[in-house]
């Protein structure tokens, strides 16, 4: 054991990034990596979601709580949050969370005076810290006019009816509740790596190659127009749904093409809900998959440890 | 012919033209029955789904209790017979209710909130007499009112009759409420649709000996009997209850005048087996030396049931009058003629004859044609038919009393006379309890009324539709609850209970009709003008001619007639034409030689469109009128495209399944096929690819699960009410959800369904759940439920208080309590804490106190404590205050609870795959796909090989398919043919269209540990319920807490915090295994052990002396043979009951 290093360097390769969005490669490393990155990206990366919601005049058609669970769900932009104390390890307000270090205060006030419906929205809420407030799509693409965009819609109101509340938001991640998961959707695929036959290839006619390229669901092969020789047009299209491999056995040529998942890259796509930009909530995520990993080893051969990671830890002593 | 040509000619085209023409050919019909579909909706728009109750109330209203006041309209004093009063109009008004002189108009809504009764004034016009002694005056009165009739809702009566959507939800009502319900007392009651024999119809079957019978159930105005001629031992008997024994057939027939036995022969029919069966009874006849019609009565006089208090005793008028009015009761005997009854009780023999020949000929009591559907305008008629004639005798017992008296002070008024409490009185106690004693008609019967079923929308359409048996449900029998083919789109297949109900209780079909009474005159006059040769001209000889049918109406026989094809089809036309009521069957049976008309009520029939020679006469420029709204479904039927087919008129027509089908011979196509399944059933996705089970389990699913009830849910005051704070509509529709609206008043989400093995949890149909998804409120609930109170007055003047709680003392409890002394809404509840402080007077009886307040130490705090579990938070929702019937002040709370799932509440889909939820996992470690889909939960597939549910299968890929190109796709019953349903293939193609594979799995990668899956999963969405049994209202534990007091041993039942009980299995369990010591511990220390003084010399129970210190024994009176030991409390009790029973139990003890 001693001496042999498992250590290795991935690469990353960004591909896109976008305010909510960023696809990207990872090389060199494996599965457990690649993994741990994504489960940290949904379920431990913080971000800011309203926790405590005062409801001070309700006459609205649904009920406290209904409200409550739809306030906590907007996703308010959460750069402070990395910075941002946890309310229940806050000094400053003996951990009740109302304090400017680990709290923000949101207002909202609405109520119905004509005969048309009102809209309350998420743009509706009051800030008490202009950081932190419900995420805005201005550049939806879309293309709808800046008008039409209003909000998230927590509840509609008819004439009459009110709605006042006063509500605190706090940081939190999303093993605690879903609403404090930055990521919409976080996943990654084994690189696919295609090879194909060109020999066998050249024994179908055009009309086989045709059936063969729309035997993929997905676009993952094409004919070139001119040489009529089929061509990868777009390897990460492939599902490993294995359709080509047995349409190629059907068609009594085994190895026609042959695809393997290359164990050592991924490709990740990482959308977000607007609380962070994607790019952060990926160095949000090295980040704390980092102090996790100082956790681990600084505390490799304490008493601590034992308590942290039970038998885990006395097996990382051990050796 | 011409279709065979046509066929070869298509055929050669086929071939020549290649595939372009078939692709044509098949489009063709395809999109003709797809237009043909729309005239479900407009059926619906007409019919309502409830049509049948609403149709039958409003008979009952219109017509009926006409009837029934006009036959009882006249009373009149017995003393003096020139007092009377006669009935002249009855009508009934709108709903009201008068409430300190002033009319008030009555809501629906209204009284489901402050407890009233739905119910409308009953109108008539009266004439009497008025005047005492000498001076008479005919008076005339309008509009008296004699009671209340409680009101169907969305009747013609009902304030909400034919209003629209915006009117009706301004009354506070929902306009998707089918109504066909009352509002008694503030609870909703429906009238459950009660199954019956056919009356008046002659049934053949066999008892249970084998012996076969004719019997008749006879139901007429004045009397109900029930004649039975069995064929006994080869000879044939009469069964009446009248008669103490069986009586001769051919004797009773003598009685009756028929004295020739010749003439009964001809009746009969010439055919010698017939006469052969015969011989037998007329031989008995003769044995019994009766040869005449007076020898005849002289024999059944012995037979008659000797009546306990009958005085008069006229001998022959005896025996006459129980044939004339009881026997046969149905068949009318005018001027003493005889002869109709005779001839019935022939063709009764008759057809009993050829059942003996011919075992097929034997009816079928469980032929749906047999069956006759009681409606709730019926029960009502009957019910108010009892109460008007009970209160028409009280008021003559009363006008009796009063002219007896000598003086009478004041003017005589007959019309002071009726009261009217006693209809209203009996109607609602009939409608609340369920219970109809009318002993006048000798009917006892229980559970008729049931609360209508708010649980669910789809539960509310399904109890509506309910049709309750006449067998009660211990009999063991299989045939009735076998399917019968005749149910074939008037009774739901599918939708029955488990259990001792299964195949009893069934429910109505989509497009079933259940017919109301028809004016019978009219039809008789126009049968007989269509050439029926009446009864009365015809001697026994020419009844069974070889050319002549019998023409039966009703029952009743009419005659005959040569040509009877040709008559029932002018009799068609005719109902074709509008000229005779649509829902009049004409029904050749070849067999039986005869043509039944019926016009009677109770009948189930359904629609179907009319073909000449297999070709539909419903064109595509009908189609086209529908749409344009220039046609509705009424005038289809007016002009004879569609008609009305009852059970029995089904058996002479073809029907085909669709136009292509049809053949030369065809008569009839369906509508729709899948119109062959009720409500409940339509909801099922391709429920034709289940195990047909499954969607029997589902449609008693369907109706737990929890979503919307009504648009009004939440200004009800129902005692408990399940919500769903995020339902959606299913993503796989069918017609049937759309056209019940399931669509907008859906009961569950669509979840995304990994069929994989997780965990290890999800074994026996438990499921996993996303944690994530359980966080964004999937299957999040609210359960509301009603506490109420009342500020009652009492009968001295004083009244309950409801007083400002004292937030010095006790703050801690009335904390939630508002300075009014109600709790406030929006506040939590907790378990004790007091929602109401209310004081009650300490003295409630004797006189009138006076209204000065009394002082706060005459009161008696009263308050009323919320009692739930510990730990749950619910809130006040809602406090409403009303008046009740009483004019109490009544105070409602609504208490609602926010729960989201948690392990062990319950799940289905919509096939009958019910499982609880077994762990819940966190999104990270839920496995993914590369597109970043991740499911709400986890199904084991496990569940599918045994149970066969294909369907479900079906719905997740046509769900995929859905939420990929983003239409609703569809999954009617049948509906493949018809483009009611998306084929597989179809659903395929468009998967692979939008890049997932073409049988729905896909490629995942493991949550924990980022490694793909080594199989495909099946993945897509699902439509879950959540279905109302949930863990936390069932989880029950207990250490020690509370016993029965008679036998100090723990109570039982969460609701009392009982015990959990070792029974007798268990008990086995742990002898056979010998954990002796266990048992002590269980049945003795942990229930109720006790300590007992035992005289080892008698053996009887002593009792401890605390002075003494010692045991006694009293009954040897000394304590020197006392032994002390332990004994269950319940044994002691034992012995000490046998005791007090003269029986001693004595005790030998022995050292241990």
């Amino acid at each position: 054991m001693e001496g042999v290093s498992y250590q290795r360097f991935p690469k990353i390769k960004i591909r896109t990034v976008r305010d909510d969005f960023m696809k990207f490669e990872l090389r060199e490393t494996d599965a457990s990596i690649a993994n741990a990155l994504r489960r940290v990206m949904i379920a431990e990366v913080p971000t800011i979601a309203i926790d405590l919601v005062e409801i001070e005049v309700n006459s609205s058609v649904l009920n406290d709580e209904f409200i409550a669970h739809r306030l906590g769900l907007i996703p308010l932009t959460s750069e402070r949050a990395m910075a941002m104390r946890f309310s229940r390890d806050c000094d400053a307000c003996d951990g009740d969370g109302q304090c400017e270090y680990c709290s923000v205060e949101f207002h909202l006030r609405a109520k119905c005076i004509n005969d048309q419906t009102l809209d309350v929205t998420s743009k509706d809420l009051y800030s008490s810290d202009h950081t932190v407030v419900p995420v805005d799509f201005p550049d939806s693409s879309t293309g709808l006019d800046n008008a039409d965009n209003r909000g998230i819609i927590i509840v509609k109101l008819r004439r009459g009816q009110e709605l006042g509340l006063r509500a605190i938001a706090r940081k939190g991640i999303g093993k605690d509740h879903a609403k404090w998961s930055p990521a919409a959707t976080v996943t990654f695929m084994y690189e696919p790596e295609i090879y194909i036959n060109e020999e066998l290839m050249e024994t179908l006619t055009l009309e086989e190659k045709k059936e063969f390229v729309e035997s993929s669901p997905t676009k993952v092969f094409d004919i070139n127009a001119n040489t009529q020789q089929v061509y990868i047009y777009d390897a990460e299209a492939y599902t490993y749904d294995d359709e080509v491999l047995k349409k190629a056995e059907a068609m009594g040529k085994p190895g026609l093409v042959e695809i393997h998942a290359k164990e050592d890259s991924f490709i990740f796509t990482v959308e977000t809900t607007g609380a962070i930009k994607a790019s952060q909530l990926f160095l949000n995520a090295i980040e704390i998959l980092k102090q996790k990993l100082d956790a681990v080893r600084l505390s490799a051969d304490t008493v601590e440890a034992d308590e942290q990671f039970g038998e885990l830890g006395a097996h990382m002593r051990g050796g | 012919m011409v279709v065979k040509e046509d066929d070869s000619a298509l055929f050669n085209d086929l071939q020549e033209n290649g595939l372009d023409i078939d692709k044509q050919a098949l489009a063709a019909p395809v999109k003709n029955a797809v237009e043909k579909f729309h005239l479900l909706p407009e059926f619906l728009k007409v019919r309502g789904l409830v049509k049948q109750h609403l149709d039958s109330f409003n008979y009952f209203v219109r017509t009926q209790i006409k009837k029934i006041v006009q036959a009882n309209d006249l009373i009149t004093s017995r003393i003096d017979p020139s007092i009377y009063l006669r009935y002249k109009d009855v009508r009934i008004g709108t709903p009201s209710l008068v409430i300190d002189g002033v009319t008030e108009k009555l809501s629906p809504h209204k009284c489901r909130i402050s407890d009233l009764t739905y119910a409308a004034p009953i109108y008539v016009n009266i004439e009497y007499i008025t005047g005492s002694h000498g001076s008479k005056a005919t008076q005339m009165k309008r509009d008296v009112i004699i009671g209340r009739m409680p009101i169907m809702l969305r009747s013609c009566c009902c304030i909400l009759y034919g209003k629209d959507e915006e009117e009706l939800s301004r009354d506070g009502e929902c306009p998707l409420d089918p109504g066909g319900y009352f509002v008694i007392k503030g609870t909703e009651k429906v009238i459950l649709i009660q199954e019956q024999l056919s009356k008046n119809r002659i049934i053949i079957d066999a008892d249970k000996k084998g012996c076969v019978q004719a019997s008749v159930m006879s139901s007429t105005e004045a009397t109900k009997s029930k004649t039975v001629i069995r064929m006994e031992k080869e000879k044939i008997y009469l069964y009446l209850n009248q008669f103490a024994t069986k009586v001769p057939i051919m004797i009773v027939l003598k009685a009756m005048g028929m004295e020739s036995d010749q003439e009964v022969v001809q009746m009969i029919g010439r055919d010698p087996r017939y006469s052969e069966l015969l011989l037998p009874s007329i031989e008995d006849c003769v044995k019994e030396a009766v040869h005449t019609q007076y020898q005849a009565l002289e024999f059944l006089e012995q037979k008659v049931k000797k009546l306990p208090y009958s005085t008069t005793y006229e001998k022959e008028g005896r025996v006459l009058s129980i044939l004339r009015d009881t026997f046969l009761a149905n068949v009318p005997v005018r001027q003493n003629n005889f002869r109709p009854k005779c001839i019935y009780v022939a063709v009764m023999m008759r057809r009993m004859m050829e059942a003996i020949l011919n075992k097929d000929a034997m009816d079928d009591k469980d032929y749906v044609g047999n069956k006759r559907l009681e409606l709730s305008g019926q029960m009502l008629s009957l019910l108010f038919e009892d109460l008007f004639k009970t209160m028409n005798d009280e008021a003559r017992k009363t006008i009796d009393m009063t002219l007896a008296k000598a003086h009478r002070s004041s003017r005589f008024d007959i019309s002071q006379y009726i009261v009217k409490d006693s209809i209203t009185v009996g109607l609602e106690r009939s409608l609340s309890t369920g219970n109809w004693d009318v002993k006048r008609f000798r009917m006892h019967r229980k559970g008729m009324t049931q609360v209508v079923a708010r649980l669910s929308y789809i539960g509310t359409l399904g109890h509506m539709t309910k049709i309750s048996p006449q067998f009660e449900k211990s009999r063991k029998v299989s045939g009735p609850r076998a399917l019968q083919p005749s149910q074939w789109g008037m009774l739901c297949p599918c939708d029955t209970p488990e259990g001792e109900a299964c195949g009893l209780v069934k429910n109505l079909a989509l497009m079933t009709h259940v017919t109301t009474d028809e004016d019978e005159g009219p039809l008789i006059s126009l049968c007989f003008s269509l050439g029926v040769e009446d009864l009365e001209l015809l001697s026994g000889e020419e009844l069974h001619m070889p050319n002549s049918y019998l023409i039966i109406f009703n029952g009743l026989i009419l005659g005959k007639h040569r040509r009877p094809q040709k008559f029932a089809n002018a009799m068609r036309k005719l109902r074709r034409a509008g000229k005779i009521g649509e829902f009049v069957s004409i029904f050749v049976n070849e067999k039986q030689r005869c043509v039944y008309i019926a016009s009677d009520g109770g009948r189930v029939c359904r629609p179907l469109v009319i073909a000449d020679k297999g070709v539909s006469r419903i064109k595509e420029h009908h189609m086209k009128e529908l749409k344009d709204g220039v046609r509705t479904f009424d005038s289809f039927l007016k002009e004879g495209l569609i008609e009305y087919l009852d059970v029995n008129e089904e058996n002479n027509a073809l029907i085909a399944l669709y136009e292509e089908n049809a053949k030369e011979g065809t008569t009839h196509i369906e509508i729709e096929p899948f119109t062959i399944l009720g409500v409940v059933a339509g909801l099922i996705p391709y429920p034709h690819h289940n195990q047909s089970p499954r969607n029997t389990y589902q449609c008693a699913m369907g109706k737990q699960a929890m979503g919307n009830i009504a648009y009004n849910q939440l200004c009800r005051m129902d005692t408990l009410i399940y919500l769903l704070v995020y339902p959606q509509r299913p993503l796989l529709t069918t017609r049937t959800i759309e056209l019940v609206s399931y669509d907008k008043l859906g009961a569950g989400q669509n979840a995304t369904v990994a069929v994989m093995s997780y965990s290890g949890y999800d074994i026996e149909d438990a499921i996993v759940m996303n944690k994530s998804s359980l966080d964004r409120g999937f299957g999040r609930c609210i359960v509301m439920k009603k506490m109420s109170a009342v500020s009652q007055k009492y009968e001295n003047g004083t009244s309950d208080r409801i007083i400002r709680p004292d937030r010095g003392n006790d703050a801690e409890q009335v904390q939630i309590l508002d300075d009014d002394g109600l709790a406030a809404p929006g506040q939590i509840i907790r378990n004790m804490d007091v929602y109401i402080k209310k004081q009650s007077p300490k003295i409630t009886r004797g006189p009138v106190q006076p209204r000065a307040d009394l002082a706060d130490s005459a009161y008696t705090s009263s308050k009323q404590t919320y009692k739930g579990p510990e730990g749950e938070t619910p809130v006040v929702d809602r406090v409403v205050l009303s008046s009740d019937r009483n004019n109490n002040l009544c105070i409602k709370f609504m208490i609602r609870h926010t729960r989201r799932p948690e392990v062990g509440d319950k799940f289905s889909s919509r096939h009958g795959q019910k499982g609880v939820c077994g762990t819940i996992v966190q999104q990270e470690d839920f496995p993914f796909s590369e597109r970043g889909i991740c499911p709400d939960l986890i199904m084991n597939p496990h569940g599918f090989p045994s149970r066969m549910t294909v369907g479900k299968m079906i719905e997740l890929l046509g769900s995929k398919a859905g939420v990929s190109c983003g239409r609703f796709h569809y999954g009617s019953a049948f509906g493949e043919p018809s483009g009611h349903a998306d084929k597989v293939e179809t659903i395929s193609e468009t998967l692979v269209k939008h890049g997932f594979s073409y049988n729905g799995k896909d490629f995942i990668y493991s949550g924990i540990t980022g490694e793909p899956l080594q199989a495909y999963i099946f993945m897509g969405p699902i439509y879950y319920q959540k279905l109302k049994h949930m863990v936390l209202d069932k989880m029950h534990a207990r250490g020690s807490g509370p016993r029965v007091m008679i036998t100090r041993q723990p109570t039982e039942g969460r609701s009392r915090n009982g015990g959990l009980k070792v029974g007798e299995m268990e008990r086995d369990c742990l002898i056979a295994y010998g954990a002796s010591m266990l048992i002590y511990e269980r049945l003795m220390i942990s229930s109720d052990p006790f300590e007992v003084q035992v005289c080892r010399k008698c053996g009887l129970l002593g009792y401890y002396n605390f002075k003494l210190k010692t045991g006694i024994c009293s009954t040897c009176k000394n304590g020197e043979n006392i032994s002390t030991m332990k004994l269950p409390y319940a044994c002691k009790l034992l012995f000490q009951e046998l005791q007090s029973m003269n029986i001693i139990p004595r005790l030998k003890l022995t050292e241990a």
